[in-house]
């Protein structure tokens, strides 16, 4: 059993602030803002391919980053201690998620569902009335979103909180932190108080986060891709898409990791070999089992070939069409990082983990796409255009800032580490009730 | 306390607060090896006599034709698919515990793994018999093996049936050799204790252990990649046993989500198989130091997360069969709830989705008494899910004059009941002759005999 050392007094570190950072990101957004107005303006049904399968992308990632937190939490893991936060700060992103939602729940209709027209006419599109309409779209698509990213903010909240007493007087007297401090430290317990507190709340709410994660990420994989093919279900969509999440929240956290590292010494000796070694085990392990996912699926439609079923299989395989697209999703997602990260060597060396979970963040993006796009093409549109990264500029600023924001404003590795001894910590509970 | 947590070594300590000494593991575990009580005779007689009733039912069968069985069109499927999948889930937990808990370094397995592993290798060695006693005449199961006969005919390798043949095989060479591998040392501690023909035993299948430091590189290694190598293998099984009924188009086992459900519901029983048997071993071999509460209580959170995969698999189905807008997939699953076979059902859905939401409360899980009936209801609940899969999709297919009911005879019933007792006799004659407890893990863990040691524990 591998021995995991925490040090009993976790430096004070931000990511440092960068104008240029500031500034690159304030260009991305503005070029994919531009982008989406001036697509939405030549082709509105395009552009919103793009931005809905943008959204569903940088949605995935950020819950599945912080569904991480909530899972190594769950398992009382202590190897990530110093990758905690980054996994963390992905929750920043999720209220400008559900803001980007909003445009999709009031602008969307018949261009973007095909069922809102087929109701009128399909015998088999009426049978699922109850749950193909748009009051109910609406509704549950708030409901659950709202659930959880509310869910995942007061976990966040939760896991900073204590920090905020221990940075005092060592944030450089930044009054943005200040700021933030004074707010999150409303009614403060004393330290000690506060992380017991943190810790009783956090591990209560995570086992039901879990399963909310997996309800309301099937309900908007649901909605926003499979019934774009109304005829067309599968059980497996649910799994396949928040796990994929869950990968690219883990990819992530190892990407945003090792970008720290070579922002400050105390992150480049603490994202050490161990911690680079089990997330790099785990990005290998995620790939595998996306493949896993992804073939189980495909292979009962293939074998099955029903109709309604391989429809879906069909146009996404369709050499002609999307086919090269789709095997190219596959070699990002399997065979690259499979063959990449094979190996220990690439685990655990920076730049060639950089390198695979980089792979396997746009291969993501690709599959995200993959599933949606399609079931909305028609002969003779381009498979892909420039127009779909451009358009994820915007999305791609406003994560990078959201979390880059997080990252300098509360200490970028989590300075109380309960799960330093879980056992000690259950025992003090005990004593405390 | 606060001082020994400090040092992360003394962390099995906490997990064994009883066990100090690194000399009572050996001598609290090989006593388990020691003569028989009177309890594991009377089980060991039970077993026997379950053995007798098997092969007579089975014999009666092969004397007879499988017409002695309830099976008829339209359900060729009953008891023994039923069971053999029941079986081959079982199997699940003792690779997941052994080779995924290893590998994502979960301290607590190390208390029950050679149980589970044991288990493992029983279960598939009962499952493997259904194949055999459902082929009917028995004579030609060879056919199963893909092999060039004389009439240069091949099974077809588009048929799931023979993927399982390569699964199964594949995981049984896997995990026999992986349970293997780990009691190598603990065969090793047990022959220096034991005399006569045990010793001799002992010193054949411990293969010179001698515990040096070159040995002990060798194991290491050889663990790390039998564990990488079985953790595929344990979710690619009970895929391919999905895939026997996914690939097919009949309402009920065609639905996408089979392989990972079928994974999830095969450790799910697999843990409560692993849960009905320890708690009989600790009780009656007085291991309650080792295998403690909080043992009980990381199995019962396995038990409830895979309960609520396996929920989620079950509504996500309710669910597409409704939104399906099929009429044919709609009754299929409408029959299923509220047709025929409606107490098979609500059995399943009462033991697996019901019955385990009592996990959630941590007095359940540190209740040993309530996690051993937790895990009958389990047990008996994953059973009547393959039941409910198997017989109510086939007794009521696309065509209403080919609708039927099924019912299992006796000699099914024999077989059903034999096949516990097959088990249970491999599983109690593994207790007499392998330490049941990983010796040579446990004293990992344990805080080592070092003077020092000594000093901060007085």
């Amino acid at each position: 059993m591998a021995n995991i050392d925490i040090p009993s007094e976790v430096p004070v570190r931000y990511l440092p602030r960068s104008r240029n950072a500031s500034t690159l990101i304030g260009a991305l957004f503005f070029v994919g803002l531009a982008a989406f107005v001036i697509r939405l303006r030549q082709d509105p049904d395009s552009a919103w391919i793009s931005y809905v399968s943008n959204w569903l992308y940088f949605t995935s990632i950020s819950i599945g980053g912080v569904l991480f937190a909530f899972v190594t939490w769950i398992t009382k893991a202590k190897w990530n201690w110093s990758m905690r936060r980054v996994s963390q700060s992905f929750a920043a992103f999720l209220p400008i998620s559900f803001v980007l939602l909003l445009p999709m729940l009031l602008f969307l209709r018949e261009d973007y569902f095909p069922w809102i027209e087929m109701m009128a006419t399909d015998a088999i599109v009426q049978e699922k009335a109850a749950y193909l309409n748009i009051p109910f779209l609406v509704a549950r698509n708030l409901v659950a979103v709202l659930l959880l990213f509310g869910m995942a903010l007061y976990f966040v909240y939760h896991a900073v909180r204590p920090d905020m007493g221990l940075t005092r007087g060592a944030d450089g007297g930044d009054p943005a932190r200040e700021a933030w401090r004074e707010r999150l430290t409303q009614g403060w317990m004393g330290q000690e108080q506060e992380e017991v507190n943190s810790y009783k709340r956090m591990t209560t709410i995570a086992p039901a986060f879990v399963i909310v994660y997996a309800l309301v990420m099937s309900i908007i994989v649901y909605d926003w891709v499979m019934t774009l093919e109304p005829h067309w279900y599968s059980t497996m969509i649910g799994p396949w898409f928040f796990m994929g999440a869950f990968w690219g929240g883990i990819a992530s956290t190892a990407l945003w990791s090792l970008y720290l590292r070579t922002q400050d010494k105390e992150f480049k000796n603490h994202i050490g070999l161990q911690q680079r070694h089990d997330i790099g085990k785990l990005a290998f392990a995620f790939s595998v089992f996306w493949t896993y996912l992804f073939f189980g699926q495909y292979l009962v439609i293939w074998y099955g070939k029903l109709p309604w079923e391989q429809a879906w299989m069909v146009r996404r395989s369709d050499p002609e069409s999307w086919g090269p697209y789709s095997l190219l999703v596959i070699v990002m997602c399997f065979v690259i990082p499979f063959a990449g990260l094979l190996g220990r060597k690439p685990k655990m060396k920076p730049k060639l983990l950089a390198f695979f979970t980089s792979v396997i963040v746009i291969g993501l993006w690709l599959e995200r796409y993959g599933m949606m796009a399609p079931s909305l093409w028609h002969e003779g549109d381009p498979i892909f255009t420039i127009w779909q990264p451009l358009i994820g500029c915007m999305f791609l600023g406003l994560y990078l800032g959201a979390v880059r924001w997080f990252l300098t404003t509360f200490p970028a590795m989590q300075i109380w580490q309960p799960m330093g001894d879980p056992e000690t910590i259950e025992v003090e509970l005990a004593a405390a009730e | 306390m606060s001082n020994a947590t400090k040092d992360p070594i003394v962390r099995g300590a906490l997990a064994h607060p009883d066990v100090t000494r690194l000399d009572d593991v050996n001598r609290d575990v090989l006593k388990v090896l020691a003569t028989p009580g009177k309890g594991w005779w009377a089980l060991f007689s039970l077993a026997s006599l379950g053995l007798v009733v098997f092969f007579t039912s089975w014999g009666w069968q092969l004397y007879r034709g499988i017409g002695v069985t309830g099976l008829n069109a339209p359900v060729g499927w009953g008891v023994y698919i039923t069971t053999f999948v029941f079986w081959v889930g079982i199997a699940h937990s003792g690779t997941l515990i052994s080779a995924i808990l290893f590998l994502f370094r979960a301290p607590w397995r190390q208390a029950i793994y050679r149980a589970a592993e044991a288990m493992t290798v029983f279960a598939v060695m009962t499952a493997g018999l259904f194949p055999l006693i459902h082929v009917g005449r028995l004579w030609h199961a060879y056919w199963l093996i893909p092999y060039p006969n004389s009439r240069f005919l091949w099974p077809n390798f588009k048929s799931p049936l023979v993927w399982d043949v390569f699964a199964i095989t594949t995981y049984f060479t896997v995990s026999a050799t992986f349970f293997y591998l780990g009691t190598i040392p603990d065969i090793a501690a047990a022959r220096d204790r034991a005399t006569g023909l045990r010793k001799k035993l002992y010193q054949v299948i411990s293969m010179g252990w001698r515990g040096t430091d070159q040995q002990w590189h060798h194991f290491g290694k050889a663990y790390i990649f039998l564990a990488a190598l079985a953790t595929p293998l344990v979710l690619s099984v009970h895929s391919v046993v999905s895939w026997d009924f996914a690939v097919s188009i009949v309402p009920g086992w065609h639905t996408t989500i089979f392989a990972p459900y079928f994974v999830a519901g095969a450790i799910y029983s697999g843990v409560a198989m692993v849960i009905t048997l320890v708690v009989p071993i600790r009780k009656v071999f007085g291991l309650e130091a080792y295998l403690t509460t909080k043992h009980f209580d990381a199995m019962a959170k396995l038990c409830l997360l895979t309960s609520m995969i396996v929920g989620y698999a079950y509504m996500s189905e309710f669910f597409m069969a409704w939104y399906s807008g099929e009429e044919i997939e709609r009754t299929a699953f409408w029959n299923r709830l509220f047709g025929t076979y409606w107490w098979a059902t609500w059995i399943m859905l009462t033991c697996n989705m019901f019955v385990p939401i009592m996990l959630w409360f941590k007095r359940v899980r540190y209740s040993i008494p309530a996690l051993f009936v937790i895990s009958i209801f389990v047990n008996i609940g994953m059973w009547f899910e393959r039941y409910v899969i198997v017989v109510t999709s086939l007794h009521h297919e696309y065509e209403p004059f080919a609708w039927g009911i099924y019912r299992p005879s006796l000699t099914e019933m024999g077989i059903l009941l034999g096949s516990f007792c097959w088990f249970s006799f491999w599983f109690l004659l593994f207790t007499r002759l392998l330490p049941p407890i990983a010796i040579q893990e446990l004293k990992e863990v344990l805080p080592p005999p070092m003077r020092k040691q000594k000093e901060a524990h007085s």
